[in-house]
């Protein structure tokens, strides 16, 4: 059951691979790992269609997540400490605004967030911690 | 059924509730208002005005497109006009900021309540985290002649509880004017949202939110509010939800609209200058027949176009979505890596619009899931030298969706629209007394777009 209020401090981006089975309870959902050269991903799919994967760096770090489904995900619980680069970073709303969605990139994080009601999409990533063969571009 | 507002039991629908771990099964169909009198054809063509909005040059935003909407306590005369409301093809559902309503205030509205007489509220969230949070209300709505009676809407900032954390996507964010809640002027830059689009699809929710499966989910959007306790999430039957305004008409012209701009010059129109129409309905009156020379697109299952192809590559939905999105005030479309080669580079004051040293022209194919293609055409110019005009009016403004083909979208925003018809038709059979889509588009189960 979702705590109001409080979000733990167990998300994922940056953190260890650990943390991956706490989304997963938190996510109600089930696991499929592919595992690959030089990365391995989690897929978490949850009942209603909710689909997150979580990118794994060979050192077990978790370099990037994206997520598909009817409801905006909870990004602290995703982000973690990066959430609060996504806030800082969030353009100031001269001229334009974003009801459909925010790009931010900056050279620690990279943070797409695109939809609308019943469909939202997105995808974040820490460039450091990528491993070197490997391209941002997997992160889909 | 309970209704324990006495002042306002005529007025009040009772909401089939489910809050916390109880499951009850699919809440049923929804359905229209039952008027099916065949009533002369009602003035169908609201006036639509592009600018910077209320805030003006200094706060507002550049392509705003904005109508006049007017508010009713349900089964009354008792009317008030809201300008200034936003114009919104790429959502679903009216909404109007508290503060706009003052000789109809919200507490004249009717209200949607549980067993407990707790009322509906709604927490909507928009693509950069920012939210409107406000309860649900029962009004009948006029647009031009046309009306819609005892519609849900959601008014926006007349409450007195805190939004649940449990809709927000980042915890009430220092970073956004008011923590990111747009729930005044200032914040939203219009009196309202006027949802006419919504992918498709009339409702804001629909089956997400009819079913306890998805009670406990980050993002859900409707709560209640007990005194005393935190609010809960809760089911909503359909014909509880925020609902297109078009849907509900009493009239013919409840299957779509067509939004009709004039051409501006590459610099853009000063503010105000340039208006255009709003008309409800296509093929069912004179003047929304479905030109022969427009060209339908449908929608597939996720209600995109299933795909565009840019220099030789397609982006498909749902990877790539898309949307024809008057409420969007640029064209937001793949991203400035993608089109570097091209000469798309980011505006250096103003990062995710595209600041070109030149004028670009674009060439992309669209392709419907009706097995139509045809090609869209448009520019993109120095995002600065737009602005650096101060008008308001553009139509070759542009910027980035995502960061890479794998999280693009194409957002069409208002630059489409200039110049063009575009109509945008609704997914047949979701409301009884829908009128049928024209020949054309009669194949287009998820609803359909044609320019």
């Amino acid at each position: 059951m979702l705590t109001l209020g409080t979000v733990p401090a167990w998300a994922v981006l940056g953190q260890y691979e650990s943390s991956v089975s706490v989304d997963q309870q938190y996510l109600r959902s089930e696991d499929r790992v592919q595992a690959f050269q030089a990365y391995k991903v989690h897929q978490l799919t949850t009942a209603n269609g909710t689909i997150v994967r979580e990118y794994i760096s060979p050192q077990g770090l978790v370099f990037g997540v994206t997520w598909q489904g009817p409801f905006m995900p909870n990004m602290q619980q995703l982000l973690g400490s990066y959430v609060t680069n996504l806030q800082t970073a969030l353009p100031a709303q001269t001229h334009v605004r974003h009801l459909r969605g925010l790009t931010v990139k900056t050279n620690d994080f990279v943070f797409v967030n695109s939809g609308h009601m019943r469909f939202w999409k997105g995808s974040a990533y820490v460039p450091s911690l990528i491993p070197s063969n490997v391209s941002a571009e997997v992160v889909r | 059924m309970t209704l324990r507002n006495a002042s306002k039991a005529t007025l009040g629908r009772f909401l089939a509730l489910v809050t916390g771990l109880i499951f009850l099964g699919s809440c049923g169909g929804s359905s229209s208002s039952s008027s099916s009198t065949s009533t002369p054809a009602a003035n169908n063509t609201a006036a639509l005005t592009v600018g910077f909005g209320p805030l003006g040059a200094a706060g507002g935003y550049v392509n705003g497109i904005f109508t006049s909407v007017t508010v009713c306590a349900p089964g009354t005369s008792n009317c008030e006009t809201v300008d200034n409301v936003l114009v919104d093809t790429g959502s679903a559902g009216l909404r109007i900021l508290n503060s706009a309503l003052t000789t109809v205030p919200a507490s004249s509205l009717g209200t949607i309540t549980d067993s407990n007489g707790d009322q509906l509220q709604e927490c909507v969230q928009y693509g950069d985290t920012s939210y409107s949070w406000g309860p649900m209300l029962v009004a009948d709505v006029e647009l031009a002649g046309e009306k819609a009676s005892s519609l849900p809407i959601q008014v926006i900032g007349d409450n007195s509880f805190a939004v649940p954390s449990q809709c927000l996507a980042t915890p009430v964010n220092p970073s956004l004017p008011n923590g990111g809640n747009e729930d005044t002027v200032a914040t939203l830059g219009a009196n309202g949202i006027l949802g006419l689009g919504g992918f498709g699809y009339p409702l804001d929710c629909g089956s997400y939110c009819t079913s306890s499966s998805d009670l406990t989910q980050s993002g859900y959007p409707y709560y209640v509010c007990p005194t005393g306790q935190a609010c809960s999430a809760t089911t909503v039957p359909t014909q509880d939800q925020a609902t297109n305004p078009v849907a509900a008409f009493s009239s013919a012209d409840n299957n779509g609209v067509l939004v009709t701009l004039p051409s501006i010059p590459a610099l853009g129109a000063a503010n105000g200058t340039v208006s255009g129409s709003l008309i409800f309905g296509i093929g069912t009156q004179t003047d929304n027949a479905l030109a022969t020379t427009a060209t339908v697109y449908a929608l597939d299952e996720y209600g995109d176009i299933p795909a565009f192809t840019y220099n030789g590559v397609s982006y498909t939905s749902p990877t790539n979505w898309s949307v024809l999105d008057t409420g969007s005030n640029s064209l937001e479309f793949l991203d400035a890596n993608t089109l570097a080669s091209v000469g798309i580079i980011e505006c250096a004051d103003a990062p995710g619009l595209y600041c070109p040293t030149s004028t670009i022209p674009f060439t992309v194919t669209a392709s419907g899931a009706n097995s139509t293609s045809g090609t869209i055409m448009f520019s993109i110019m120095n995002a600065d030298t737009l602005f650096n005009t101060n008008n308001a009016a553009f139509n070759d403004l542009g910027g980035d969706s995502g960061t890479s083909p794998a999280n693009d979208f194409f957002d069409f925003g208002l630059p489409f629209f200039f110049g063009r018809s575009v109509y945008i038709g609704m997914m047949p059979g979701v409301f009884t007394g829908e009128s049928s889509a024209p020949s054309g588009a009669a194949s287009a189960t998820n609803g359909y777009y044609a320019f």
